[in-house]
């Protein structure tokens, strides 16, 4: 849920990347660090690791300031992907306003993604919100690797859903992880405008609010 | 309460002590001192923190300096901070994992007791089941007796009703022939004497078999060998046949008083009833002795008829009046009494949707009541 304080005019939303264990929810967060030039930045923390694995979370902070005078910050949190870590998940997810849900293009993972959206349900509901009302953007990583699942299989077999239609990315390699990104900054304004106004009280629209958001080095708008 | 991620203020991250021992470090880089502070002073640059500012730093000789200063306090936080975050954190998930765990042990606790009691109510039942059945074992077994003596007496009755008809016929006939004999003999003292003795002797016979055939009828009327299951019962041949049987029993030395109203016959089972007020009558009998009275009174009105029983004999301690129903419950020596005439009698009259109450004193005697309904279910 959006975190409003009006006495510092700051409102804080919450995105977390999640999905299953080496799908590359961390990559995706280290891409996006370097990758984007949003108004603000900060510093992308990658909490503690074992082995490359997360065993906190990591969190990368950006934020925009409207001419209104609005602090409007974005925190992007990963999730530890590993079985184990189940409770520290549903602590990160707690009063997420929007996840990105990465899922592995293998073939062989295709089982694990599952599990792992089932986990994400789980704990959407006992942390009390609704997987259908929540912003939410799929994406399936890693088509770099040769044996994906085709684009055009998964795409059939997400149709049906309101998660379509899918991103497609390859993170280790910087590609379609931004679009991913703002494909979940577009669905995450509508639910945000409706509550705070924000085309109206802080003249941030939805062309703004991504564009600002998720500008990259060199490219100005989105 | 505080989230994990909650924006951190500069008290959170570091201790008093450590914030003196910064600024003292930092004041000795700078050509001036340094101070940080969570409050903005004149001069004072931000110290910013995951795009927050969490204190201000002013002093030192230079914009520069405080830049610098301000930059290296930052690049400190990231990592005090992400220490508190990961400590958070691990607090924030243990203590939802203990109140998880103890929301689970509280839950297993209660489905532990619940299957407890659901064990306990289960033996219990099974209890009640098995006393129930060993009782209805024993009555069948009981009433299988009564029925097949019942039988024989009834058996032995009809056999014995023929002969006891002729012979009583012939002495009547007899008795005819003596008077017809009378005149033919000489009339002397001796003649007449044994003439009256013989008169005497016949006259004795025919009481004797007339005795003799109202037992019979009573038992048949008892064992209503000639009566099918259910039949329309009279309450009050039932009670008399009942009373000349107890009667028998006690040769005849009982002080009964029949007060019988007129009753409707009401559908039921005449053997058992029969048995029923038998043993009831017995249990009078024997509670008075030699002296007492047995008073047997019958009522009707629209609901139902009541058969009572009252005598005046030893009566029914306190003690064990509760457990005078129990199947084999008696007062009575080893081989005398079977302890079920009472819990036969109730269970009888329960089967005919009618009810047995029991009022007892001590020392002054008892009244059972028989209610029962005139229009029955069965």
């Amino acid at each position: 849920m959006p975190d409003f304080s009006p006495e510092d005019n700051k409102l804080a939303l919450k995105v977390v990347f999640y999905g299953p264990a080496l799908s590359g929810k961390t990559t995706n967060l280290m891409q996006l660090h370097s990758l984007l030039n949003p108004e603000r930045k900060g510093e992308l923390m990658v909490l503690e690791t074992r082995d490359d694995r997360t065993l906190f979370f990591d969190m990368l902070p950006i934020g925009l300031r409207s001419r209104s005078g609005l602090d409007l910050r974005l925190k992007l949190y990963t999730v530890p992907g590993q079985v184990q870590h189940d409770s520290t998940r549903k602590a990160v997810l707690s009063r997420a306003d929007g996840v990105v849900f990465v899922a592995d293009s293998q073939v062989a993972q295709q089982d694990n993604n599952a599990i792992a959206f089932g986990n994400l349900e789980d704990n959407l509901d006992k942390v009390g919100l609704d997987i259908d009302a929540l912003p939410m953007v799929v994406q399936f990583n890693k088509r770099d690797l040769p044996a994906v699942v085709d684009e055009a299989e998964l795409q059939a077999r997400w149709a049906g859903t309101p998660w379509a239609p899918l991103a497609m990315a390859s993170a280790l390699q910087g590609t379609g992880v931004i679009e991913t990104f703002r494909t979940l900054l577009d669905r995450l304004y509508t639910g945000i405008d409706a509550e705070f106004d924000l085309a109206g009280k802080h003249g941030i629209d939805r062309a703004t609010f991504i564009g600002r958001l998720s500008a990259s080095h060199g490219v100005d708008d989105a | 309460m505080r989230n994990f991620e909650d924006d951190p203020t500069l008290s959170d991250l570091l201790t008093p002590d450590q914030l003196q021992r910064l600024s003292n470090g930092l004041s000795a880089l700078c050509r001036a001192p340094v101070v940080i502070s969570e409050n903005r002073a004149g001069d004072a640059v931000p110290v910013e923190f995951n795009l927050e500012t969490v204190g201000w730093l002013s002093g030192g000789a230079s914009a520069v300096e405080r830049g610098a200063a301000a930059e290296l306090v930052s690049f400190l936080m990231l990592f005090v901070a992400k220490y508190r975050l990961a400590a958070n954190i691990h607090h924030d998930t243990t203590e939802a994992s203990y109140a998880e765990l103890q929301r689970q042990n509280e839950a297993l606790r209660a489905s532990e007791a619940k299957y407890r009691e659901l064990s306990d109510q289960l033996q219990q039942k099974v209890d009640e089941q098995v006393a129930v059945i060993r009782q209805t074992q024993q009555e069948l077994y009981e009433s299988a007796r009564l029925r097949s003596v019942g039988h024989l007496a009834a058996g032995v009755a009809h056999e014995i009703n023929n002969p006891v008809g002729f012979i009583s016929s012939n002495l009547r006939v007899a008795r005819d022939y003596v008077q017809n004999l009378e005149p033919l003999l000489p009339e002397t003292a001796e003649n007449r004497e044994l003439l009256e003795d013989f008169h005497d002797l016949l006259n004795e016979s025919i009481d004797g078999t007339d005795r003799i055939a109202s037992i019979v009828a009573d038992l048949k009327t008892f064992s209503s060998i000639d009566q099918a299951d259910n039949a329309l019962c009279d309450l009050n041949s039932l009670l008399r046949s009942a009373c000349h049987l107890v009667q028998t029993e006690h040769d005849h030395r009982l002080n009964i008083t029949e007060n019988l109203a007129e009753l409707p016959r009401i559908p039921g089972h005449p053997s058992r009833l029969s048995q029923t007020l038998f043993n009831l009558l017995d249990n009078a009998a024997r509670a008075v002795g030699e002296d007492g009275r047995i008073l047997v009174r019958t009522l009707a009105d629209n609901t139902g008829i009541q058969v009572i029983i009252q005598d005046n004999g030893c009566g029914i301690p306190e003690t064990i009046r509760s457990q005078v129903f129990d199947a084999f419950f008696t007062t009575r020596p080893v081989g005398s009494g079977t302890g079920l005439g009472l819990t036969v009698a109730r269970d009888t009259v329960r089967a005919h949707g009618g009810q047995l109450t029991l009022d007892s004193q001590e020392g002054a005697g008892t009244r059972v009541v028989l209610s029962l309904p005139v229009q029955q279910g069965s």
